[in-house]
């Protein structure tokens, strides 16, 4: 099974890195969209099926946080999950986060084995798959 | 407050480069200038900034050489550098410096949660001459951090 992932960050670099680690993590068969910051990410979402954001928190423009509000407001959206990659692993932040909505929240530096256990614990078991795995065996899912 | 920021600067430099860069790093003893560290026979160097708010506010600096930011590049990205533009170059510094002060300031107490600025890549002749760096040493090369406190 593979998901559409959209990938919010204003560093081209990270973008590459968190599609990267989520490959690694199992998703290489997903759909990966990127946006280089909130606002451009809200345009995504209202014009194609996203299965769930990775936003960083400190961007330009719309930073995570205003994201995650402006995603909550919208009907259509707000049941997409949210997960913010970020540097501020501050307590206090990352309750700021989850009350407003995210459902979840991994800090910068992370490993593709930290990104595997959030998303399978918010979209399910069956999102792993093992394409990294490097027998050339066929997936039943 | 100072000796608490730079232990966390350098805990979490090892931590960062190690985990997202794939590179080992140690540091010097003493903290020295840029030419007293022999950075200046790796010119060029790449420079970044980013200034940080909370119980204290300042600003770390960050150098690196141009050659050792190409192979940083080429382990965070794990593309061979003639795939990268100049974008790449400068995010992944940005990103870095990013990444370790985050990491850093989040092992600080500090009653006001402390922000970050969005970093900035700057010209390395800003930096004054008598400015004391950390050194941290890679196996082929050196690249230097500091942090000003306002």
């Amino acid at each position: 099974m593979s998901y559409s992932i959209l990938i919010v960050d204003d560093s081209l670099p990270m973008r590459s890195v968190i599609k990267r680690t989520f490959k690694t993590a199992g998703y290489g068969g997903s759909d990966f969209h990127e946006a280089a910051n909130g606002k451009i990410a809200l345009d995504l979402m209202k014009n194609g099926w996203i299965d769930i954001v990775i936003t960083d928190y400190n961007m330009p423009v719309m930073n995570g946080m205003e994201l995650i509000r402006a995603i909550k407001k919208e009907d259509l959206l707000k049941d997409i999950p949210v997960v913010v990659i970020s540097t501020e692993g501050n307590e206090a932040r990352i309750k700021e986060f989850m009350d407003c909505g995210a459902s979840g929240y991994i800090t910068k530096p992370f490993t593709p084995e930290t990104i595997r256990d959030l998303i399978t614990n918010i979209l399910g078991e069956e999102s792993y798959d093992e394409d990294l795995d490097d027998s050339d065996d066929d997936f039943d899912f | 407050m100072m000796k608490i920021l730079t232990t966390a600067m350098m805990t979490s430099t090892s931590e960062v480069m190690e985990t997202m860069f794939y590179l080992p790093v140690e540091f010097g003893e003493d903290p020295v200038t840029l030419i007293q560290s022999g950075m200046e026979k790796l010119k060029p160097h790449m420079a970044c900034q980013l200034k940080f708010s909370g119980d204290v506010s300042g600003c770390v600096t960050l150098v690196i050489p141009n050659d050792l930011l190409g192979e940083v590049t080429e382990n965070f990205m794990g593309e061979p550098l003639e795939n990268f533009e100049e974008e790449h170059l400068s995010g992944t510094l940005t990103e870095m410096l990013n990444i370790i002060c985050g990491n850093a300031l989040s092992k600080v107490d500090s009653k006001i949660p402390f922000e970050l600025d969005i970093p900035k890549v700057i010209d390395e002749s800003n930096i004054p001459k008598t400015q004391s760096f950390t050194i941290i040493e890679t196996p082929q090369s050196l690249m230097a951090i500091n942090i000003s406190m306002n």
